[in-house]
Parts: structure tokens; sequence; C-alpha cells
């Protein structure tokens, strides 16, 4: 404990005053009594009665003193010092990620870490000292937001504090801490103050930086289950039905039984009990039929510490043909490939492409360069249009596949093993695509995303390589019939992670003036959309669950979940690994100046009033 | 006609008589019957005549039946001596009426009854006038040593009046010393505050001693019943001047009225284990109810 102003133990000298006032005399009433016998004796029967009265004159005396004591331990403003606390410049910041809303704290991690934080403002030093302390207030949840910028007034930051709600979006730390080391950058006397759990906690950017970053853990214990993916496909065994792919990860260190339900636009379709080992993720498949466009939601009914990842909404629209324009000369292999790479697909073949009345879902071009290059998605195999590709179109013979990334959907269940090829054009990796198989000097496969045309280009013809007689080449073009469909694309524009923006194009809605919005707790938001509005941009999908949008007679429905595998394990961790080198330990030094002259004098006015009620007991 | 005793209580006062539960031993004739043989119209005994006896009280219808000479015997009736030791110290003159002056009213009723009754009244004064007072004051007492006769009472009744209370008690000494005055033990009335740092013991004890039928009244003033004075005190000791240091509150009262009583309790305890008729009156009682209510029921007089 130090003091603020220890000058104020100079009052400390009026203690032996006290005692001086009692060692004079007091000046008592002289009253004459026929007789002081009586008085004597009952003198006489009270003391020895209560051995304790011959101190009864004192207590007067040590009320007095400790009230005194109390009142100028309360003007030397004492405190606990924290060395954290020191800083002229603090910048706060409270993880409002769904793993901050687990209950291990009561009532939560996240009011834990805002009392925490309290408490620092309570100890921020202000006044018009020579050591005046700012504080600046991020709530770093979907996205980072400056609460409150650098000030010194307790009460602003306090009610910053009070209006930051937790969300249910993946930790996104790394943008507040950027701009916190923005801040923080040239000031030697400014620290960061970290109050999160740490989980899904990815700090590897900051790894060559200076951040002066203190970690305040929140959290005791990693007592989770949660569903950490959610996928909705056609049932290829039966087209009438649909198959959800989930998968439920436990994260506690005991094996739980719980039941998972799925839900068809919020009736109980069905319920399957399962098992979940320790630390394990076990898959989970339902099988269901759907009538219509609707929303599937897979439940959880376990009680765990965290309830935003026990519930996931896929969007499922029922599946439409997919209509395929292959322009080839002549490729029996991929004609086979298309039409049973699903069961909707609609073929239809060319010997070119032009634009015409028709509409295609997706463009097949074997080694046929078009006359015009098509506008909607496009597998093109062998031929380049000169938009995709910078520094141009070179050639290669007999590349050797050294690589290929089999975690991108394209790649699904496909492997290159054993396929040669005589030659291929050589291009550079363009930065709107990844390249998918690798040879040394060109990739040979790439994917991506032009505007909003998607492409998938080969860069060799199928004809000269072994690839159409590997097994992986027919899935391969399932996979990128799948891709390609825009109804895929248009299914996964309705899904994504709490806290992401939803973006929807008008193009198909015509011009609506308005969109309502109906979010999962029911409150309704009115979007008003401009003349020239092309898109529709919904950005407050910080809680998950399923929002309805009504945009002029359409009723639409997009689906916000956590499924964060990272998110979801919320065992707190002690440290904050900065890449490779640095870590960041969670600090226990007492975070806050803590202030305790109104304690002192609070305690000097009660003990004041004990007195005055013991004086006026005795006398009155 | 006296500002001690009004006329009604006076009139009242001459319907009743002292009882002594013992038979009068004074030489003096009086109205009490006594062992002694004498003069009276009661009859008590026959005796045989011898030489020089007083012809008249011959039983002659005994001379007649027998023909020998015998003496009618007849009881003597003695006067009863009360003494009322009266308390004048300082003390007494505390109290709405000052407790010396309901002292004096009682000893005054008293007095008037015995002297009603051809008793003798005599009333000890303690502690004896200081020799500074002037000589009415000694006359007074003096005068108060012995009343006889119902014709003396209005003097009595202004000497009682003319008494001022003043200076230290000694109220064992003052007992001890009217018990060994008295020629003939006889109804002893004590009234005194009782508040003697030495105690009552030794005094009542020696008027015990010497035959007394005691009556103690004890009276107290309401302010020391009840004080009304609080907060810190000094209080100085009317008699001794002693000072003593008391921080009084209200919610102390009923702690000091304890003790009070128990001081009060105490002291009838010792009286009733010897014999003595013990009251303790505030000063402010009604003078009627505590002379023909109490005294008549304990039967002080009948």
């Amino acid at each position: 404990m130090s003091f603020l102003s220890p000058l104020a133990f100079l009052f400390a000298l009026s203690l032996p005053a006290v005692v001086v006032f009692y060692l004079l005399k007091r000046k008592r009433v002289v009253k004459l009594v026929p007789s002081s016998l009586l008085w004597q004796k009952f003198l006489a029967e009270t003391q020895a009665s209560a051995p304790l009265q011959r101190l009864r004159h004192n207590w007067l005396l040590l009320l007095q003193l400790l009230l005194l004591l109390l009142l100028v331990l309360a003007l030397a403003r004492p405190y606990f010092a924290g060395k954290t606390g020191e800083a002229a410049l603090q910048i706060v910041i409270i993880d409002a990620s769904a793993s901050m809303q687990a209950t291990d704290e009561t009532p939560s991690r996240f009011e834990k870490a805002r009392s925490e934080a309290l408490q620092l403002v309570d100890g921020l030093k202000t006044g018009f000292s020579q050591d005046n302390q700012q504080m600046l207030l991020m709530v770093a949840g979907a996205n980072a937001e400056v609460k409150q910028s650098a000030t010194s007034e307790k009460a602003a930051l306090r009610r910053a504090l009070q209006a930051a709600q937790v969300t249910d979006s993946p930790t996104r730390l790394a943008d507040a801490l950027r701009v916190a080391e923005t801040l923080t950058r040239d000031k030697p006397n400014a620290e960061i103050h970290l109050f999160s759990d740490g989980a899904g906690v990815d700090l590897s950017e900051f790894e060559t930086k200076d951040l002066r970053l203190v970690f305040h853990r929140v959290g005791t214990r990693g007592n989770n289950q949660g569903i950490v993916t959610l996928d909705v496909k056609p049932n290829p065994e039966d087209p009438a039905k649909r198959a959800l792919f989930t998968s439920i990860a436990n994260f506690s260190d005991t094996s739980v039984d719980t039941t998972v339900e799925l839900l068809f636009d919020g009736q109980l379709v069905e319920t399957k009990p399962v098992t979940l080992g320790a630390t394990n993720t076990t898959p989970v498949v339902f099988l269901a039929a759907q009538p219509r466009d609707g929303v599937f939601t897979v439940r959880l009914t376990a009680k765990d510490d965290l309830a935003a990842d026990n519930q996931a909404s896929v969007v499922s629209l029922l599946p439409q043909p997919v209509r395929v324009l292959l322009v080839t000369r002549g490729n029996r292999f991929l004609e086979k490939a298309l039409a049973g790479a699903a069961p909707n697909v609609e073929l239809a073949t060319s010997t070119d492409f032009t634009e015409t009345g028709a509409k295609f879902d997706l463009v097949v071009l074997d080694d046929v360069p078009p006359a015009a290059w098509p506008t909607g998605n496009v597998l093109a195999i062998h031929v380049a249009s000169t938009n995709w590709f910078e520094g141009g179109i070179g050639g290669v013979e007999a590349p050797p596949i050294v690589d290929w990334k089999n975690t991108h959907p394209l790649l699904r269940f496909v492997s290159f093993d054993n396929v040669q090829i005589a030659s291929s054009l050589a291009v550079r990796t363009p930065s709107w695509a990844v390249s998918l198989v690798d040879s040394p000097t060109s990739p040979l496969v790439v994917a991506g995303e032009l505007g909003r045309q998607r492409i998938v280009w080969i860069g060799f013809d199928t004809l000269q390589s072994t690839w159409p007689l590997r097994i992986s080449f027919p899935i391969f073009i399932a996979n990128a019939v799948d891709w390609l469909n825009p109804a895929t694309a248009k299914a996964d524009r309705f899904q994504l992670h709490a806290g992401d923006a939803f973006r929807l194009p008008l193009g198909d809605f015509g011009q609506p003036t308005s969109a309502k919005v109906t979010t999962p707790d029911g409150t309704v938001k009115d979007i008003p959309l401009g003349p020239q509005a092309r898109e529709l941009v919904f950005g407050e999908t910080a809680k998950q669950g399923t929002y309805r949008i009504a945009l002029g007679t359409n009723q639409l429905a997009f689906c916000a979940n956590l499924l964060d595998s990272n998110e979801s394990n919320i065992t707190p961790r002690n440290e904050l690994s900065l890449g490779r080198h640095g870590e960041v330990t969670a600090t226990t030094q007492k975070r806050a100046n803590l202030e305790w002259w109104r304690w002192f004098a609070a305690g000097a006015l009660a003990v004041m009033m004990a007195e005055w009620w013991w004086y006026h007991r005795r006398t009155a | 006609m006296n500002a001690l005793l009004t006329p009604e209580l006076l009139r009242r006062l001459e319907q009743v008589q002292l009882l002594a539960a013992r038979r009068a031993k004074s030489s003096l004739k009086g109205e009490r019957r006594s062992r002694a043989r004498g003069l009276s119209v009661e009859f008590a005994d026959h005796r045989n005549y011898v030489l020089g006896d007083d012809l008249r009280y011959l039983d002659w219808n005994l001379f007649g039946r027998l023909d020998r000479l015998f003496l009618k015997l007849y009881e003597e009736e003695r006067e009863l001596p009360v003494r009322i030791f009266l308390d004048a110290s300082e003390s007494m003159n505390f109290g709405a009426p000052t407790k010396f002056d309901f002292a004096r009213q009682i000893a005054a009723a008293i007095g008037y009854v015995a002297v009603c009754g051809f008793d003798r009244v005599s009333v000890n004064v303690f502690p004896e006038a200081a020799t500074t007072t002037g000589n009415s004051e000694l006359a007074y007492r003096n005068a108060l040593r012995s009343v006889r006769g119902k014709k003396s009472a209005m003097q009595f009744f202004q000497n009682l009046s003319a008494l001022s209370a003043s200076g230290i008690a000694d109220f064992n000494g003052s007992l001890k010393r009217g018990a060994m005055e008295a020629r003939q033990a006889g109804v002893a009335i004590v009234l005194s505050d009782f508040l003697d740092p030495a105690g009552y013991e030794p005094g009542l004890n020696a008027l015990i001693g010497r035959g007394f039928q005691i009556n103690a009244v004890q009276i107290l003033a309401p302010e020391e019943l009840t004080p009304t004075t609080f907060g810190d005190l000094r209080l100085v000791d009317s008699e001794s001047g002693s000072e003593t240091e008391v921080t009084f509150g209200k919610y102390r009262l009923s702690a000091y009225q304890q003790s009070v009583a128990n001081y009060i309790q105490r002291l009838s305890e010792f009286a009733k284990g010897r014999g003595i008729r013990f009251f303790s009156v505030s000063s402010a009682t009604d003078l009627g109810d505590l002379l023909l209510k109490q005294l008549r029921a304990s039967e002080v007089w009948g």
C-alpha cells in the first residue's frame, strides 16, 4: 500500500491532542446530594457486575482515536500500486469473440473481463498532476471497434465499457492489435492491456513487432462441446433427400453422451444420440427429405459452458438442374465425366461458343478458343483468355506434377499420382486465383474468381495426358461442376461466419427500395436501398442464427454460424505466442491503483456515528 | 392550629392508641396495664393483712365468712414511655416536602397519639445541636425530652416546628446513647433516612438489647429514589462533603433503582429478623395514608 499524499500524515499530530484532552479533567456538573451512600453502592454494584467497566471510560477515547486515524488515512489517499498501471497511455482491448460468452466465470468471461477492465479504469491516475494517465478502449468482436478514444475521463470510459457487447464471431484480435500497435509505436510509455481467454488468438504477424502487451487472462476451464462444421449436399443415392454433414467436437477431458437434433425451418425432423469422446471430433450425417427451400438447423443438447456453438444452421436450396455447355471437337472422356458429374446435369454439346440467348450455368471450353469469351462460370481446358493471365502465355513440354492442393474443394478426393502430361501452357499464377496443381515451372491447374466469374483453368489438353484414364478425372470434373455451379456459389453466399457482412447482388430482384432484415432475436431492421444500389450489404451479423430478409416480394434467409473449432476450444491459454519466438504470459500482477480513501472515510463516518450513539447513550 | 398536622388528621388520631406488646415498666402512673400491683379498678389478687396496711382495702366479705383479714390487690396502671429518635442531619433537608418535615409530621402524629393515651413521649433529636446554634434551638430540644399530658400537645407541636436540621448524623452513637439514657424500655420510633456510611446495625441492636419495641421509618426523597439529573456529574455529599464522580444516563436508571431497592431490601430484612416494624417511604407519600393505613395495618397502633 502506498499513499498519494503522505503529507497528510501530519494530521496524525492531532492524535496526541485527543489523548491530552482526555488527560485533562473532565468538567462535571456539580450536584449536591443528600448522601452519596446510595451512589457508591450503585457504582460498586454496576462495576462488580461488569469487569470491563474499567475500560468503559476509555471507549470514547478509543473510538475517537480510531476515527481520527481513519480520517488521516483517508486524507493520505492510500492505494495499492500496480506496475502495469503506470503507463501514460493504456490501450484496453477486450476480446468480444464467441468464446468470451463461456459461463465458466460468473456470469461470463466477458462480464469478468469487463469488470476487470473497470478496475483498471478505477485505478487510472487522473487529475491535474504530472502523471495524468489516458486510456483508450477497443472491443474486438467481429471487427475491432474503438469504443472510446484516449481520454482521462473515467465516466466516459465506464460508459463505453458498459456499452460493449459480446458477439458470436470468431476471435479477430489481429485488427485491434494492429491499431493498438500503431498507436503505441514510438511511445515508450504506453501499454496494451488485452482481456481475453486466449482461445483462437493468432498473433503470428506481430512476431517482429514491439508489442507491449499485457495479457489479462479470463476463463478457468474448457468444458465445451460444439458444432464445428456443417454442410448440406444432395444425397447421391436418393435425389429426393439431402445429406447434412456435421462434425461435433468435444473439447472437454471427459466423454459426453448427448443428442443431436436436426430441425428444418424450426420443425424437429430427427434426433440422434451421440457419444463424444474426450477431445475428439465426431462426424454425424443426417439424411432428410426437403420439400422446399429452407433452413436446416443442427442443435446440440449438451449442457456446456459455451452456448453459441451448440447450434448451427444452413440454408438449403432445392437442387436445380445444372445446364452445362460443352464446347469441344470431341472428347468422350469429358462428355461421360460431365454427364455423370451430378444427377441433374443437362449437358449440351457444341463445337463453338457464341453468346446466344440460351442460358447455361457453366461452359466447358475443351481446347476450343471461343469466338466470344463467356461471362458465366467457365472450365477452360488448354485455352486461355489473355485477360486472365499477366505476362503472356508460353509453353512447357512434359511438365512433371510436383504438388497439388488437396485441401481445396476442387481437389477433394483427387490424386495426381500416375498422371503424365505431354505438354502444357505455361503461365504465372494470377492474383485472382490459386494454383491447384504445380509443375516446377508453371501452374498446371488454377482456380479462382475473377469479378463474379468463377474460372477453373487446366493448362494441358486432357487428351494429351494420362489423366482421363485415372479415377481422379471424373471426380475432379464432378467437383468442378459442383464448384462452378452458380447455385453452389449462391448457397455459399447464404452461409457466413458470425460477424461477416452479408452481401447479396440485387440483379435478380429488380429495384426494391428497401429491405427488411429480421435478426435471430426478432428485431427488424430496415435497410433503405438507393436507386443505384446493386448490392445489399448487412453487417450486423454478430449473433449466430438465421436472418430473414424481405426484399420486395422475395423472402430470403441466410445463416450466420460460429463453426470455428479454434473458437469452440474455449480452454483458456496461459500464454499467447507471438509467432515462433515471442510469447506473452498471462499477468498476475495487480492491475489497478485502487484508491482506498473512500473505504477509510466511510469507516470514519461509521465510527463517528458509533461514538455519537455511545456518548448519548451514556449521558442522555 | 399548627403547620405539622391538620385538625382533621388530629381528630382521627385521637381515636387510635399505641399498641405495646409488652407490659409497661414505667414507674409512673398511666393507663397501661403493668405487672405492678396498686390502685385501680382491676382486681388482681388477695394477700394476708400485715400490720400497717390500709384498712380501706380489706375484704370485709371474706372477713365475715372466714374471720381472717385479707387485703384485696388491684393491678396498677402505668404509663408507656414512647421514645422518638428523630434524624435532624443535613441530609434530611432534601426532597419536596423535605424529609425532615415529613419525619417531624410523623413524630408529631405519634407523639400526639401517645400523649392522648397518657403516655410519656420523649423525642431524641440527633445529631446533638452544635454549641454554635442558638440557645432557643437547645431549649426546644430540651423541652421535647419529656412530654406528658394532652394539654402539652400544643407546646409539643410548636417545639417540633421550631427544629431545624443540620450537621452530620451519628446514627449509631445517638441510638446507643438514647438506649442507655432511657430508665425504662418502651416503644421506640426511629425516623431517619438510614443513609449513614457507618451503617445502622449497632444502633438498632443497642435499642433491642435495652428491650425497646422498635418501629423504624426510613424516609427517602423522591430525588434519591428516581434521580432526574443526568450527564457527567460530580456528586457532593451534603453531610461529609465527599465527592463522587458519576456518569449517569437514563439507560442506567434502572440499575440505580435496583441498587437502591437492594439497600432497602437488606435494611428491611435486618429489621424483620429482629422483630422491628420497618417502613420505607418517600417524603412525597401522603401522610394520612401512611399514618392511618400503613401504621395501623402493621399494628403500630390501633
